[in-house]
């Protein structure tokens, strides 16, 4: 579903992303992992189109994405970013209807129709009772669960997260992943998510990219990829790798420097 | 939730208060039709209170008069006083009034910056150096001339502050922000120079412009900057879904689907327009295109489809209602309508703020 | 500018009588039905004019600054020279407005021309010309005789004082019209034409702006023997002006005790007043040769000790 080739970008002088190839297919629940600066952001960005590569293409379905516009690739994919600014805040239904913004073109106002589908996904992500608050009104799950729904709205095939669970509680991760994990399983989306948690990204994705200085250092399984001789020479530090007690999926612990 | 009263001169009805919690079309007409009809009625109002008594009776009837085409009715004078003095200079008020409110709306979503004012990239400074040189030049404040020069001094200004403040073809709010700031310094400066060389006659002339003087209202001025402001609310209007969207940012806004680049472009574009169609006749009124649409926010919230057209109004209205109290309070003294507006603006914003929760970041 | 000095009569005749088109004193045409009965003046010395040439009830608006006489206090206030209320003018039904070319502004004219009113200005420059416009004036209001008796009486006063002071040194004058900064009077203003009328030379004479600001050390340098301080301000705190003054000892009017205060309604004002103004000048720069006349001195004048 979403090929690329040979991808390579850089901001200014030097190369973030270089000579990257990837196929993600139809369903999968695709984690990108490595240290910071290794790209995973910028792959995200990469992947709808907030940025260009200078070498490479990337197809959607077989369709260049440098030749789909703006709205044809809302329609495709949408991304739950880390943050928004809440500098005016919207209602939450107000929030969750701009997802619908993708298929309104230059009209001006929603139909009938764009309000059940806001409050079908409201629905899904629970967060229909607060439909009527200000999003600074709630925490930052059920935020971040509104986030979820505005996307859903845009009625995607894919969808990208970038570093879903940073400034969350446990109970909420697992509450935001559990959601993504039946989105991906129950309605066959296909899900790529940024994380720095490599925990997390084993215990739910079907395949780990894991990133090293902009290129692909390993990919596979958790398992295939998770492994104490990888972490160490990616991330430079010591680590122990064993398996998940309950899911029997690679798990890491941190182990402290000698001598201490 | 109840609505405040409006402050002013007048007292209104509080307005209905069952409000559906989206903003549809008519929800848009409707609160359309109220503010439109309030600013009928300070229309009203405005023209017939002045310095000089003219029988309210008389003036309404004179009024209708004239609506429906027929000849007023009154004396040359009470003529002269109604449709020559008062009305354009409340036309003018109203026109200035919605346009400073519409860009400052604009101004605040495309900088994302509550502070955020018309004049804040500095176009106001260029369309006072191209005043006050007409002015200077002996074109006079009452010219058609001076106006179009203050014009041009606002695109220039414009088009340099959009030169220096893109980064890799992009335009950066932070980057734009520090570019309107510069020229605006430097453009102080040179007002100030100006300012220091100017004999006697133009220094007065200068100076009741930089505070805004809406006494030289006349019909052919109106007529100029009209299209304008018309033209730069409609494209601003077009686009206030997307103006919504990139208030979370402009990433958010990028995956939803829009342009943002070409957003911002033709917005800036507009609301640069209208700040300085409206700037160049009668020159900088401040604090309106500031507190208005944040008053309009927390009454009816952050949906510029709501926004952009109810800022206009309750704007229009405002300077209306300010010029009015500033030109009747110690007639024949006439004070500068910048004093009114901070003074009634100002205490009726901190009620607003108290009342209400406000912007998260102030 | 055009000293516009002749007056062209043309009788249009017709049902309402006289009828009249004059050229004011900066060139424009004006025209009247009638002689005037609701007269708006503009400015304080036109004001002071007007009732000078015995008008009264004609006088139905004058501006705000308008001191003198008593009665001008009692007429609408209908503006500034920064501000007219145009309403108020217009609701006055004026069927003449006069205006100065030396306050008000082009604008106002034309705005005024606009609402079908027949303004004229004057515009006197110096000592003879505000005798030309109490004559003009005169001729437009039909008080001919009373402005030529007027104009004859400063005219011989003014002789009076030049026959006294003729061939006298000339004392070395400062006039200071604004207090921060300071400002004098140089070329093209009446504080300097009456200066040298007076029998004094203004040591900022040669200044080709008409109210130049001068730094206190070229004052020092230039060591005037008479300063006078104008009373532009009516509330202003003048002991403390004359005080300031008293720190530069090396003046040689500060020595001498020959620092004064004068109206500067008398001095800067071009209306039948000035004539004061220069006679309280002479009697200031030469003291010894109008002795006797101290003692009758009316106005504001102050000795400072």
């Amino acid at each position: 579903m979403m090929d690329l080739r040979s991808v390579s970008f850089r901001y200014r002088e030097d190369w973030v992303i270089r000579d990257l190839s990837f196929r993600v297919e139809r369903g999968e629940f695709i984690g990108i992992v490595g240290p910071n600066g290794s790209g995973k952001s910028t792959l995200l960005k990469l992947l709808y189109r907030l940025i260009a590569p200078q070498r490479g293409k990337i197809f959607i379905d077989g369709i260049d994405l440098g030749a789909m516009s703006r709205s044809e690739i809302a329609r495709k994919m949408a991304v739950v970013a880390q943050e928004t600014q809440l500098l005016f805040p919207f209602r939450v239904i107000e929030v969750v209807l701009m997802g619908r913004s993708p298929y309104l073109g230059h009209l001006m106002f929603e139909s009938q129709k764009d309000l059940e589908i806001a409050k079908k996904v409201m629905a899904w992500t629970e967060v229909l009772p607060f439909a009527d608050r200000l999003l600074d009104e709630l925490s930052g799950g059920e935020r971040k669960r509104v986030l979820i729904a505005r996307a859903l709205a845009q009625e995607p095939e894919i969808m990208l997260l970038d570093e879903p669970t940073a400034s969350l509680d446990i109970h909420h991760q697992i509450d935001f992943l559990d959601l993504i994990h039946s989105l991906n399983r129950e309605r066959r989306l296909t899900i790529v998510m940024a994380s720095h948690d490599m925990n997390l990204a084993s215990e739910f994705c079907d395949r780990i990219l894991l990133l090293q200085g902009g290129r692909i250092h390993s990919v596979g399984s958790p398992q295939e990829v998770i492994t104490k001789e990888s972490i160490e020479e990616v991330y430079g530090c010591k680590v122990w790798v064993d398996e998940n007690p309950v899911s029997g999926m690679p798990r890491i612990t941190l182990l402290k420097k000698e001598g201490r | 939730m109840t609505k405040p009263k409006i402050m002013g001169p007048l007292n209104l009805p509080d307005p209905p208060k069952a409000i559906p919690r989206i903003v549809t079309l008519g929800r848009v007409l409707l609160v359309s039709a109220l503010l439109g009809g309030l600013l009928l009625l300070v229309i009203v109002f405005s023209v017939l209170l002045g310095s000089a008594r003219v029988d309210p009776r008389r003036s309404i009837e004179m009024m209708l008069r004239m609506l429906v085409g027929f000849p007023s009715g009154g004396t040359e004078t009470e003529e002269a006083i109604l449709f020559s003095i008062r009305f354009p200079r409340v036309l003018l008020a109203g026109v200035v009034g919605a346009g400073l409110s519409v860009s400052g709306a604009a101004f605040q979503a495309l900088l994302r910056n509550p502070l955020a004012d018309p004049y804040i990239l500095g176009v106001s400074s260029g369309a006072a150096v191209g005043a006050i040189s007409a002015i200077l030049m002996g074109l006079g404040a009452l010219s058609l001339a001076t106006p179009l020069i203050a014009s041009l001094g606002a695109l220039l200004t414009i088009l340099a502050v959009f030169y220096f403040g893109r980064q890799d073809g992009r335009i950066h709010p932070h980057t734009l922000l520090l570019a309107g700031v510069i020229i605006g310094s430097f453009l102080s400066a040179l007002i100030m120079f100006f300012i220091s060389i100017s004999p006697k006659e133009e220094l007065r002339t200068i100076i009741f412009w930089l505070m805004g003087d809406l006494s030289i209202a006349n019909y052919r001025a109106i007529g100029v900057i009209v299209p304008y402001v018309v033209l730069g609310f409609v494209s601003l209007y077009l686009h206030a879904r997307p103006l919504n969207l990139i208030l979370s940012g402009e990433e958010h806004a990028v995956q939803l689907g829009v342009d943002v680049e070409r957003l911002k472009r033709t917005c800036y574009f507009s609301a640069s327009l209208i700040t300085a169609a409206s700037v160049s006749v009668c020159g900088l009124i401040g604090f309106v295109g500031l507190i208005i649409p944040h008053s309009v926010r927390l009454l009816l919230g952050p949906d510029h489809r709501l926004l952009l057209p109810a800022s206009g109004l309750l704007g229009a209205s405002f300077l209306v209602a300010s010029d009015t109290v500033a030109r009747t309070l110690l007639a024949p003294v006439e004070l500068p309508v910048g004093v009114i507006t901070a003074a009634f603006g100002g205490p009726f914003f901190i009620y607003l703020l108290k009342a209400r929760k406000v912007v998260r970041t102030i | 500018m055009i000293f516009g000095f002749f007056l062209v009569f043309l009788v249009f005749g017709g049902p309402n009588g006289w009828a009249s088109s004059f050229t004011d004193e900066v060139g424009r045409r004006v025209d009247l039905q009638g002689p005037p009965r609701r007269i708006v003046s503009l400015a304080p010395n036109i004001t002071e004019i007007l009732f000078r040439l015995g008008l009264d009830e004609e006088i139905v608006g004058v501006s705000l600054h308008c001191n003198y006489p008593e009665k001008a206090k009692t007429r609408p206030p209908v503006g500034s020279y920064i501000r007219l209320d145009f309403e108020r003018i217009l609701s006055l039904r004026p069927d003449l407005v006069i205006a100065t070319g030396a306050g008000n502004t082009r604008e106002m004219v034309k705005r005024l021309e606009a609402f079908g009113l027949p303004v004229y200005v004057v515009f006197p420059k110096d000592f003879d010309g505000v005798l030309q416009s109490i004559l003009n004036v005169g001729q437009v209001v039909k008080r001919e005789k009373e402005a030529a008796e007027v104009v004859s009486d400063m005219r011989k006063r003014k002789e009076r004082i030049r026959e006294v002071t003729e061939g006298l040194p000339r004392p070395r004058v400062f006039l200071q019209v604004g207090e921060a900064p300071i400002v004098t009077v140089g070329k093209g203003s009446f504080g300097n034409d009456l200066i040298r009328l007076a029998g004094g030379e203004n040591i900022a004479g040669q200044e080709k702006q008409m109210y130049p600001r001068i730094g206190i050390e070229e004052i020092l340098k230039r060591a005037p023997e008479v300063i006078l301080v104008s009373s532009m301000n009516p509330d202003g705190d003048y002991e403390k002006v004359i005080r300031e003054w008293k720190r530069w000892k090396t003046i040689p009017a500060v020595k001498r005790n020959r620092v004064h205060l004068i109206d500067s309604d008398l001095v800067d004002r071009p209306a039948p007043r000035i004539i004061e103004g220069l006679e309280q000048m002479a009697r200031l720069f030469h003291p010894e040769r109008f002795k006797g006349a101290l003692q009758k001195e009316q106005g504001k004048v102050s000795i400072a000790k």
